[in-house]
Formats: C-alpha cells, structure tokens, sequence
C-alpha cells in the first residue's frame, strides 16, 4: 500500500501543479485560447489510470489533462501542444481542447459535449474484436444531456462491448448556482446513474474526494468489463474546485499550499471550505496520519514536482510555433489510391 | 463479366469481409427498400453473420462507434441507410471522423466507411430525397465517393473497406442498381481521385456523378444520333478528391460544358465544378457554361412535382444545345 | 366524453382507408411506400377522443391514423397520400408528412423519431399561453417502439422533465423496429421504464382495447390540464400489414399472423357492444356507412386533379421572404 498510496499522491500532486502552471501560462498570456483544469478531481484520473493496461483506450473531454498525465503523458509535449507548438503531441494541432497521444491509448478527445461517447464505444467494439483491452470514457455530468450519451448507452449494452464509462460529476448544487458561472447541468434525474440504470447498463455511484474508494472501485469495474461483463457505469461524486466555477479558471486562494494541509488556511473562505472535499489534501492527510510520510517529505516531493513542471514550461515555451506550411498537413492520412 | 451495380456493392462486401477480418458491418441493409437487391446480400450474411451488427435507431452513436472503432484498429462500415439519416449522425461524422487525424496531428486515422443511399428515388419527399455530398464536400477531411456504375459501385466500395485510410462517404444511388458495366477478372481499378471517361467527345463535355453519369450517357446518345453532337461524358466518381485536371482537360478539347448534377444549384457540386473551370480554364471556354441541377426547393411527393425538378436526359440535352448554339 | 359507437365508426374508417391505401399501392396507383396502420387503430382514436381545439398533435412516418381520428378530412388526406392538388399539403408531403393545421395535427415526420422534440415545443408553447390564460391546453407525440433508440427521445424526455411540459408521449409499441423485433435491439422489454429516470411517470396498457386507452388518455390529460407535467403512455399493439406496403413480412411466422386476428380492435369492441345490447344488425350498418364514405372520398381522389409542375416552387419561404422573387428568378 505505501509505495502504491506515495505513487498516486504524486501523479496528483503532478496533476495540481501542471494544472497551477497552466493558469500561470494563461495569465502571462502565453496560453492561447479557452481551457479547462482539472484541479480537485486528480484522485478520479489518478485511481481510474492505475486499474488500466497498455491495451487499453480512454477517451476524455475539454478537461483532459489530469487523465493524461495519469495515463503517463509527457508534460513537455502536452504543455508544447497546450501552447500550440511544433514539439506537441499533435505539432500544435489540437490544443489543450483535442489533446491526445496516440501511443498511451488516446487516439483523439472531443471536445463536443458527449462527442466522446460513441467514438469509446467504437473502441470497445474494437476491443472485443481482437480480444484484447478495454474502453474507458470520462465524460462530465452534462453529457447525459447529450442523445449521443443514452444512444452509446443502447448500443454498449447490446453489444455487450468492454467499455467503463465514468462520468465525472462536478456540477454546482442547482440552490448553488448563480449568474456567469461556467454551466452545470440539470438532469431531473435523482440519481445520474438511474439513466444508464434503466437502460440496463448497471452503475453505482463512489465519492470522488476518496481515493481508497475509487481504487476498489475502479478495479473491480475493469476487471467485470474486461471479464466480458458488458457496459459500466459509475458516476464520480465531485465536489467542484471553486476556481473552476466562472468560466475561467481562477485560482481562489492562490496556488495550493502544503501549509493547508497542516494547519493553514486559505486566505480565501471558499477555498477553507472546499479543502475539506479536496481528494489531493484529504488523501495527504490521510498517509501522514497513517504514518507513510511526513511534511518534510512531502516537501521534497513536491518540490521535485514543481521542478519537473518548471522544467517542462521551459522547454514548452522555448518549443517553435509550427510552420504556417503545417496547415496543410494531416488534412487525410496516407493511403495506397488503388485496391 | 458483367454485373449490375447492386451486384457490384454485394460483390465488394462479400469479398472484402473475406479478406480482412477487421472489415465489420454496423447496420447491414445495403439495399434500402429493394427487396429483389437484399437477397444479393444474402450470402454475406449466410457466412459473416458474426460481423453483421444489429443495429437500434441511433444513427449519431452507430457513426461515432464506427469512428471509434476505426481509430483502434477495425475497418467498419456503417450503413446510415437512406442518405437523409446522415443529419442524424452528423456530429460524428463532419466534426469528428472529419477531424480526427487534423487535430492529432497525423497520430490517429479513421478507415471508417459511411454507407448511404442518397438522392430523388421517386417519391421519397422531403426527408428521403436528400442528396448530401455537396454539404459534406464542404467537410475538409472527408472523402465523398459517388459512383456512377456497376464498375465502379465495385471497385470503390472494395477500396474504402479494404485499403482507404480516410473517414468516406459512400453515397449511392437506388435508382442505379439495375446498372451495369462489364468488369473483367483482374483488371486493375482506376485510381480513387481519378474520374473516368465514359464516352469520348470533341463537341461537348458534360461532367456527371452517381445518378446523372446514365442520364448524361442517355442525352449524349440523344445529341449524337438526333443532333449529330459528340459529348464527351465524364463521370466524377468522387466529389473528394475532385479530379479537377480530367475535368478541365476535357473542357480544353471541347470549349463547352454543361454540368449535370442533382444536389441543389445554389452551393451545390456543381458550383465548385463551375468556379474551377472559372478560375483554371476559363480561356478554354467559348461558350458559357451551363449547370442542369436541382432548384432550391425541398423535394416535393407528388409526381409531377417531383418530375419538374428531377435532372432527365431530356433537360441535359436542351442544355447542351443551348451550350452549342451560343 | 366515451361515445362507443363514434369509436366504432372511426376505427372502421381508419381500417378502410388503410384497405384502399393498401390495395391501391399493390398496383403502383399509391406511389413511394406508404406505412400502414393497420391494426392500430385503438390508439389513434381513443387518444385523440381525449383532445380539443387548441391541442397539437405531431406523429411518426405511420401517421394516417392519428391525422383520421384528429378530424381531417379522408377525401383531402388521400388526395395527400397520392400526391394530389387537393391534399392538406398539396401534394407536396405525401403519406409520411402529412399536416392538418386546421385540426392541430402539426405533422408527421419520416425520420424516427423526428417529432418528438418538435412537439416538446409546441407543448412548451402551450405551457407560455397556459399560464397567461388557464387554458389548459396539451400536446401530443405518438412514435413507435424503434424510436426509444434515438438520442432525440432521451433528450426530449429530459426536457419534458425538467419545465414539466403539457406533453403526451404516446408509444405504440407493436414490437417491431422495420424489420428488427425489439429484442435483438434493446434489452429494455418496457418503454415506458425510460420516464422513470425522468420523473416522468409511465403506464403500459393494452392499445388494442380502444377502451382502456381512452380511459388511460382521459385521466393522464385531465391531469396534465391542470399543470401535472409529462406523461408516457405505452399502447402496446400490433401492426398488422408490414412496415410498409410491399413488405412480404419474411420475418413472421404464421402462428403470429394468426394471434394478430385475435387482438383486432374493432373485433373487441364489436364483441363488447354486442354484450352491452347493441345489435349485429346496428354494428354491421355502422361499417357499412364508414366504408359507403370512404370509398366515395377515395374514389373522389383517384380522379381529383395532379398539381401544376409550375408551382413547384411556392410555399419554399413564406410569403414575405425577402428573396423570394430573386429566388424564384435564379432557379
């Protein structure tokens, strides 16, 4: 457990701080366009990616860098491609909204809402064709607004194809909600999973702020969807970052500081509430007061971190735009023109 | 031997789920409302039954589970059915399958095949009578393929499901399948992107694709025999890639166009073809050029409606005549 | 308001004018494919028994049924059907869009599923003028079983949930997506276990008994006048000609052929009448009169004028379109 439970405190902790960076970046206007940060869901991605093989596809959203790095991307070629560089996983070509990396299993992201959905259901029908690996698709509450979600649900569950979906809800309480926030979606639904439910695909709900939940969780949902179980699905109970509530990332508070999970508080009354529902700052607290490790190591590991991610911005800034010739490339992949 | 063009598409199917086992069929009706063609497809589904899937109604997640799949590592068709039902998938289809190898910069590609039947059937109205490709040639990333007889019904529907690289659009037409071409045993296919001379002319070059190539093959046989002009029909095959240099190539021989197509005249096929003869030959041209295409007007039920606007031999001979007596 | 001999009459008018719809496209006189309702009769007439001036209804590809017991005229509609001057749509729509405006039937649709979302937004018009007047008015959608699989449905669903629209989701479900029984396409045995995610509530009854539908129709309609929000009534049903005319119905065995007659609609209801004291003489005088009319509308039609191709362009836009003239010009 130790050496597991340290593994995944740093994939979250790495998420958090590329995350940080990200925000950085945009705000020295070095970020070109929208984007999305996947700040307080790191244990979803992290839990999720440790149940998955080499095999195996993931198919994610606009909010795709946490799954990502759990996947074992590179932040040197994400941060180039989020910057729209020649050193990008896609030579500048996608952005953070399509951002994909061919090798670990993730072909290409949507960024339409649900847009995903039927392209992992496709995966899975590849899986089960050559018999090997499974699908996973996160996707946000609002994607069960989408028809494109409940008809991949049908389709799943006819086929029986291997396919996870794991819907990352975040949404604000509708009692929340106020006026210019980034919007939540409004299922009349009890239940997120009382849809798929009633379609036959069978799901359960687990807490998105614990880890320990998620890794039983996840592992057991693999293994039944890679046992020829047929469609899963679950829903991930998040509770939203409050730096994510206005359609711009926003770091309310500042950067995440060890200090909070010591003692410390945000200067910033959201923030001092929302840390008890952080996954990263909750499962921190729960390895130090399980003895696995002290502040002093914390520190270290986050300062090789924020080193690792420092390094990465460097290189990702000093990567060449690509050439404007690039345009018209990959336009169609090559082909023999004749039978 | 020779075979109609219905044969031509149950001949590819069969063949190609024979020779690659990543050839799968999402929806397999093929044959639309043609009872006599369906049973063409019986022996596909006698020995392939396995990779036939049943499909519900759900166009939009049958497309996207068709690119899905493509990506890793299947070669699946999916038959959208009527050309219409392409709407209800179009999401995947324009801005996904369309995309994927653009925004991942060369990492993923799409092999995934979309199988209509588009166009004026007779009495499909409004819904059932939707001619798409010019919508979708406006979609970069796409391959738009119309095959205008038995030969290449065929050969181009072997292609996209055995060697395309490309998310395509395979767009027939029912009132084609009685068709039929001559193919022999081993002859090698023309190149996909290369449109091909169906009948060669000096007088007169009329440019068709899918359902016009016999309609312009009947109104040339028209000009010759009752006015003694010799069209030269080239039937397009593709709408993307658009061969751009057999077209103007044969509009540098003959000097006159007439271009028959039956998406609608305004942003239609027709109108790329007309500003590229603009652009690229227009000093070729010693007369204006004519298009014989379908009004803006949703297609109509009743018959005679319907007939009005329907591109006829009859409508492409009076165009082509106007074309010459300028 | 049950009026069981108007029931009668109307489930016969509908079954004949599906005989002349269906005798006439053997011989190619009814052109493209017409989709029978056959069999379905129940539904149509003992929903829209439940419905007033100011209610809106939308249907499927197999709609003349609904457009029947909605009021319209048979001549016009069989006009319509063969593509007729006199149709409702001027022979513009044909049998699988078929719209009477004067009636409130907005349209049937070729496209699964197409309606369902068109007719949350006539009921959510309906809601806006409800509030300002209490006038308490509904819509509603009949679609088939096959049309569940659509993305459409689900949303529509969720939307009818979430404003608590004033709309009938009507689901004959007679087992049969064109070709494919339910069970090779959905695992879900019930469509009305869909509303239930929703917070819709849901019934499934017998559609082939006009009177439970009237009675189920009745209630979930006067419930919806006052405000209680989305209903889903699951008519389950048969259909006894095939998808459409032409269709051999390869994909049926002759045991089920043979249940099909037992489940007749106007076979129950004949039965329950003659139980309540009518009299064969009476029943046979009512079909007799519903097949007197509908042979003479049809005959009307069959001889009733085609439309003029030089008016193939009228009703493209609305009439103060402002390209209407530059249109019609550059065409």
């Amino acid at each position: 457990m130790s050496a597991a439970g340290l593994q995944q405190l740093q994939e979250m902790l790495k998420i958090r701080r590329f995350e940080e960076q990200c925000i950085a970046l945009a705000r020295a206007d070095k970020l070109p366009g929208h984007y999305h940060v996947y700040i307080g869901q790191e244990a979803t991605a992290v839990a999720a990616c440790a149940a998955l093989a080499p095999e195996d596809f993931i198919f994610s959203t606009w909010r795709n860098h946490g799954h990502l790095l759990a996947r074992g991307a590179s932040p040197v070629k994400m941060l180039a491609e989020i910057l729209g560089r020649s050193g990008g996983y896609a030579s500048g070509k996608s952005g953070t909204l399509h951002l994909s990396a061919g090798e670990l299993g993730v072909p290409s992201t949507s960024a339409l809402v649900g847009g995903s959905l039927p392209l992992a259901t496709g995966a899975a029908l590849a899986c089960k064709r050559s018999g090997k690996g499974i699908a996973v698709a996160f996707f946000g509450d609002a994607a069960l607004e989408e028809g494109a979600f409940y008809e991949s649900m049908i389709i799943a569950q006819v086929w029986q194809v291997p396919i996870l979906f794991i819907c990352e809800n975040n949404s604000i309480p509708p009692k929340e909600r106020k006026r210019g926030q980034y919007t939540s979606s409004t299922l009349p639904a009890e239940r997120l999973g009382d849809v798929p439910q009633a379609l036959q695909v069978p799901s359960e709900a687990v807490d998105g702020t614990d880890v320990a939940a998620m890794n039983e969780c996840f592992a057991r949902l693999t293994a039944e969807v890679r046992g020829g179980g047929g469609p899963r699905f679950v829903e991930v109970c998040c509770s939203r970052w409050p730096g994510n509530i206005m359609t711009w990332p926003e770091l309310p508070g500042g950067e995440w500081q060890i200090d909070w999970a010591f003692g410390g508080k945000p200067d910033h009354e959201g923030m001092a509430t929302w840390l008890e529902s952080d996954p990263l700052q909750r499962y921190l607290k729960k390895l130090v007061a399980a003895g696995t490790l002290d502040r002093a190591q914390v520190e270290a590991m986050d300062a090789a971190v924020l080193k690792e991610i420092a390094g990465a911005a460097k290189l990702a800034l000093e990567s060449p735009f690509p050439p404007a010739s690039d345009a018209y490339r990959h336009v169609f992949a090559a082909q023999e023109a004749r039978l | 031997m020779k075979i109609t063009f219905a044969e031509g598409l149950a001949k590819a199917v069969y063949e190609s789920l024979a020779a690659d086992p990543r050839v799968v069929l999402i929806g397999s009706s093929f044959m639309g409302l043609n009872m006599t063609a369906r049973k063409l497809m019986e022996p596909a589904v006698r020995d392939y039954s396995d990779r036939m899937l049943v499909t519900p109604v759900s166009e939009l997640a049958l497309a996207g589970a068709g690119i899905g799949a493509a990506m890793c590592g299947q070669r699946p068709v999916v038959d959208l059915g009527t050309g219409s039902f392409i709407y209800q998938a179009f999401a995947q289809v324009a801005n996904e399958a369309a995309n994927i190898h653009y925004m991942s910069g060369g990492q993923s590609s799409a092999p995934v095949t979309f199988y209509c039947l588009a166009g004026m059937r007779g009495m499909g109205a409004a819904q059932h009578s939707q001619r798409t490709q010019a919508m979708l040639g406006q979609v970069p990333g796409l391959q738009v393929l119309t095959p205008g007889g038995a030969d290449d019904a065929y050969q181009l529907l072997k292609w996209c499901l055995l060697k395309s690289q490309n998310p395509t659009v395979f767009i027939c037409h029912s009132l084609l399948f009685t068709e039929t071409s001559e193919i022999a045993a081993d002859e090698p296919m023309l190149p996909v992107g290369q449109a091909r001379i169906r009948r060669q002319g000096t007088d007169l070059s009329i440019i068709a694709s899918s359902i016009t190539v016999p309609r312009a093959m009947a109104a040339a046989e028209i000009l010759d025999k009752k006015h003694g002009v010799a069209a030269e029909v080239v039937d397009l095959r593709s709408i993307v890639p658009l061969d751009r240099e057999t077209i103007l190539k044969s509009v540098a021989k003959t000097g006159r166009v007439v271009i028959a197509d039956e998406c609608h005249k305004s942003f239609g096929v027709a109108a790329e073809i007309a500003a590229t003869i603009a652009e690229e030959g227009f000093s070729y041209l010693t007369a204006p050029l004519i298009r014989v295409v379908v009004a803006d007007v949703p297609i109509p039920f009743s018959q005679p409606l319907e007939e009005e606007l329907t591109v006829s031999p009859d409508k492409i001979v009076a165009a082509a005549l106007k074309v010459l007596g300028n | 308001m049950t009026d069981l001999i108007s029931f009668y009459e109307q489930l016969w008018q509908i079954r004949l004018f599906e005989g002349h719809v269906q005798r006439l496209a053997a011989s190619g006189e009814v052109p493209g494919f017409p989709h029978l309702s056959t069999g379905q009769e129940a539904v149509a007439v003992g929903v829209c028994a439940n419905l007033s001036d100011g209610d809106t209804l939308f249907s499927g590809h197999r709609a003349h049924g609904h457009t029947l017991a909605m009021g319209s005229d048979p001549y016009a509609t069989f006009c319509e059907v063969i593509g007729r001057q006199d149709g409702q749509c001027q022979g513009r729509g044909g049998s699988m869009h078929l719209v009477d405006v004067s009636t409130g039937m907005l349209g049937a649709t070729g496209v699964v599923a197409g309606n369902i979302s068109l007719a949350a937004g006539a009921a959510w018009a309906a809601q806006v003028k409800n509030e300002m007047s209490g006038a308490g008015k509904i819509a509603v959608v009949f679609f088939g079983d096959g049309a569940t699989g659509s993305g459409l449905f689900h949303e529509t669903l969720n939307l009818a949930g979430l404003w608590k629209l004033p709309l009938l989701f009507v689901c004959e479900n007679n087992g049969m997506a064109e070709f494919t029984g339910r069970e090779e396409h959905s695992d879900v045995a019930k469509v009305s276990a869909f509303a239930a995610p929703y917070g819709i509530p849901a019934e499934t009854i017998d559609g082939n008994d006009v009177l439970k539908v009237d009675a189920a129709a009745q209630a979930a309609i006067a419930a919806m006048r006052k405000g209680a929000g989305p209903y889903l009534l699951e008519c389950m049903t048969y259909r006894m000609a095939g998808h459409y005319v032409g269709d051999a119905q390869h994909y049926r065995s002759k045991e089920e052929m043979a249940k099909m007659k037992e489940k007749d609609p106007i076979e129950r209801l004949r039965l329950h009448l003659l139980g309540k004291g009518r009299t064969a003489e009476e029943l046979d005088a009512i079909a007799l009169k519903a097949k007197t009319a509908m042979t003479a509308a049809v005959e009307r039609a069959r001889k009733s004028p085609l439309p003029d191709p030089a008016t193939v362009m009228d009703y493209v836009y609305s009439a103060d379109f402002p390209g209407r003239q530059e249109n019609a010009q550059w065409n």
